[in-house]
């Protein structure tokens, strides 16, 4: 058993029998030093999808699927393709990459993981960390090198996100992919 | 019939738990006739709140609600139409079978912490998919549309503004609780958790050129005054006059008198949960000392909620009362923070008022829940 925090988006639980992949997953600090994690779940069999909330430290049972590393190819609307070592390509829709679409981008070549439930890709989890490169920010701010006042930064691919004010365009930087935060500026 | 609802109580620390559920289960029963039952783990926290309460017995009927023990060892019993789980407790096994097993359905609710976030509502009455085929609703209280809303009892805010437009009663009322106010004192209140902030604000209010009558109902607060005052105890009804500053120490109080203890004061410093809502309620300016988290969360609930309550505020006095709020929750100094909002007093009571007003116009949080029932039927 796994607490509903050390789920990822493109993981799968068993409920109540059946598979629910997620799809989405956002963890908020509640009251008193509890938290609930949001969820948007797909249920494999009936293809039927909910939101829902769990506790943070909600028990449930991770359902263990066939797993391959794939890397992003193109989009052929309305369908993302990835593609393996062999060259099999594999097609996902957007819906089941809700959890990671604001790091997708043309180009990138971050090893990923498609995910199988028999024959067909349910989700593709990306590497814990990332690098990407900032499209564009505000000016960096003098004299804070301290990485604690933060602003908004817009991503190749539009994304935003908050990184430290002395990050300037053109940096790059790695982000956690598992709460989508900046960690740090890296050299390219 | 009337629905059957029950409310489970874990009493992790302070009078919130009590509180907020205690509250709820008397509304339930006093204003929507439902049949109410309070399960408690920790009847002595209900007895401060209650004083009519036994702690010794394990069933008893108080103001409409049956309260019980809610014991370790759990016996079976027939779950009610709609099950409260209050702050994520965690229900007995036992219980959650049974309540799996019962026809009709029954409606489980986790009503949740009280919070400002934008994420609240967002999450606000989603289901919580659980074993045995269950769902659990979570239920958030909030300041915004798409949430809870809060606690509020009918005819509330009329019972307050009642109370303040009467001088006679405001005057027994602190009688009663051996308080005579004098000439030109302001009437502050302080309920909190400990805060090494306190002897900075205490200093800028002795050294203030208008007098100020502190009441301290008992509670955590007490050792920081008693170390402030450098008085070896602070027993209920001491009374000490530094400067300009009189601090009087009163008995931990039941809920209503409470109200009105705020309601006759121009000032209120409050914490948690309840006494923090009852503090906006009482149409005066106010100050929160948030439940600290471990990993400094509570700074982001403190800013969610600065950020709705300041709007409307002239920029001085939404800054003066922000920088008062930091330093109180930061524990520091006070001093420099309480002085720089003497400036805008006037202006911080109309705005309290009509913050009061326009949260008071939205659904109550009893309502909202009685109604999500309905809705789920």
């Amino acid at each position: 058993m796994k607490t509903a925090q050390e789920f990822r988006a493109g993981q799968v639980a068993n409920i109540n029998g059946s598979p629910w992949v997620i799809q989405k997953a956002e963890f908020n600090k509640s009251g008193r030093n509890a938290a609930v994690v949001k969820m948007k779940l797909k249920n494999l069999l009936t293809g039927a999808g909910t939101e829902t909330v769990y506790r943070a430290d909600d028990k449930l049972e991770p359902i263990i699927l066939d797993r391959k590393e794939v890397t992003y190819s193109y989009f052929a609307d309305p369908l993302y393709v990835f593609m393996d070592g062999e060259f099999n390509q594999y097609e996902i829709e957007k819906a089941d990459l809700e959890g990671v679409m604001v790091f997708i981008e043309d180009g990138m070549t971050d090893v990923c993981e498609a995910v199988f439930y028999g024959e067909k890709v349910i989700s593709v989890e990306l590497p814990t960390t990332i690098v990407r490169q900032i499209a564009y920010t505000e000016p960096a701010v003098r004299g804070d090198t301290s990485g604690k006042v933060m602003k908004t930064a817009r991503l190749n691919n539009g994304a935003e996100l908050q990184v430290s004010a002395f990050c300037e365009i053109g940096d790059f930087i790695e982000i956690d992919t598992r709460t989508s935060e900046y960690k740090s500026r890296v050299k390219a | 019939m009337q629905a059957s609802w029950e409310i489970f109580c874990s009493v992790i620390d302070n009078y919130g738990d009590a509180g907020v559920t205690w509250r709820l289960a008397r509304q339930l029963a006093a204003e929507h006739g439902l049949r109410v039952r309070l399960w408690i783990d920790d009847p002595a926290a209900l007895v401060r709140l209650c004083p009519e309460a036994d702690a010794s017995l394990p069933q008893q009927w108080r103001e409409g609600v049956e309260i019980r023990r809610w014991p370790a060892d759990w016996q079976p019993v027939e779950p009610a139409d709609v099950v409260v789980e209050a702050f994520a407790c965690q229900l007995p096994e036992a219980h959650v079978a049974a309540m799996a097993a019962r026809r009709p359905r029954v409606l489980w609710l986790n009503l949740e912490y009280l919070s400002a976030e934008d994420w609240v509502g967002g999450c606000h009455g989603l289901p919580s998919l659980q074993p045995e085929g269950l769902e659990k609703f979570f239920f958030f209280p909030g300041f915004a549309e798409g949430t809870g809303g809060l606690l509020r009892e009918r005819g509330l805010i009329e019972r307050r503004r009642a109370f303040q437009a009467d001088a006679a009663a405001r005057a027994a009322f602190l009688q009663a609780l051996g308080v005579s106010l004098r000439p030109g004192e302001r009437l502050v209140s302080l309920f909190a958790y400990e805060n090494a902030g306190l002897a900075g604000w205490l200093e800028a209010l002795a050294a203030d050129a208008t007098p100020t009558l502190l009441l301290v109902p008992e509670g955590r607060i007490l050792g920081d005054l008693q170390r402030w005052l450098e008085v070896p105890a602070l027993a209920t009804g001491a009374e000490e006059q530094r400067g300009a500053l009189r601090i009087r120490v009163l008995p931990f109080v039941r809920q209503d008198a409470y109200d009105r203890l705020l309601w006759c004061c121009d000032f209120n410093a409050v914490r948690g949960e309840d006494s923090f809502l009852r503090a906006q309620w009482a149409g005066r300016p106010l100050l929160w000392q948030i439940y600290p988290q471990a990993d400094g969360a509570h700074w982001d609930k403190l800013e969610a909620f600065l950020d709705r309550y300041l709007e409307g505020l002239s920029p001085s006095a939404a800054a003066a009362l922000q920088a008062l709020w930091q330093a109180w929750n930061a524990g520091e100094g006070m001093g420099a923070a309480w002085t720089a909002l003497q400036d805008d007093w006037p202006e911080l009571g109309k705005h309290a008022e009509r913050w009061c007003a326009r949260q008071a116009a939205r659904p109550d949080l009893a309502a909202a829940l009685v109604q999500f029932y309905t809705d789920w039927l």
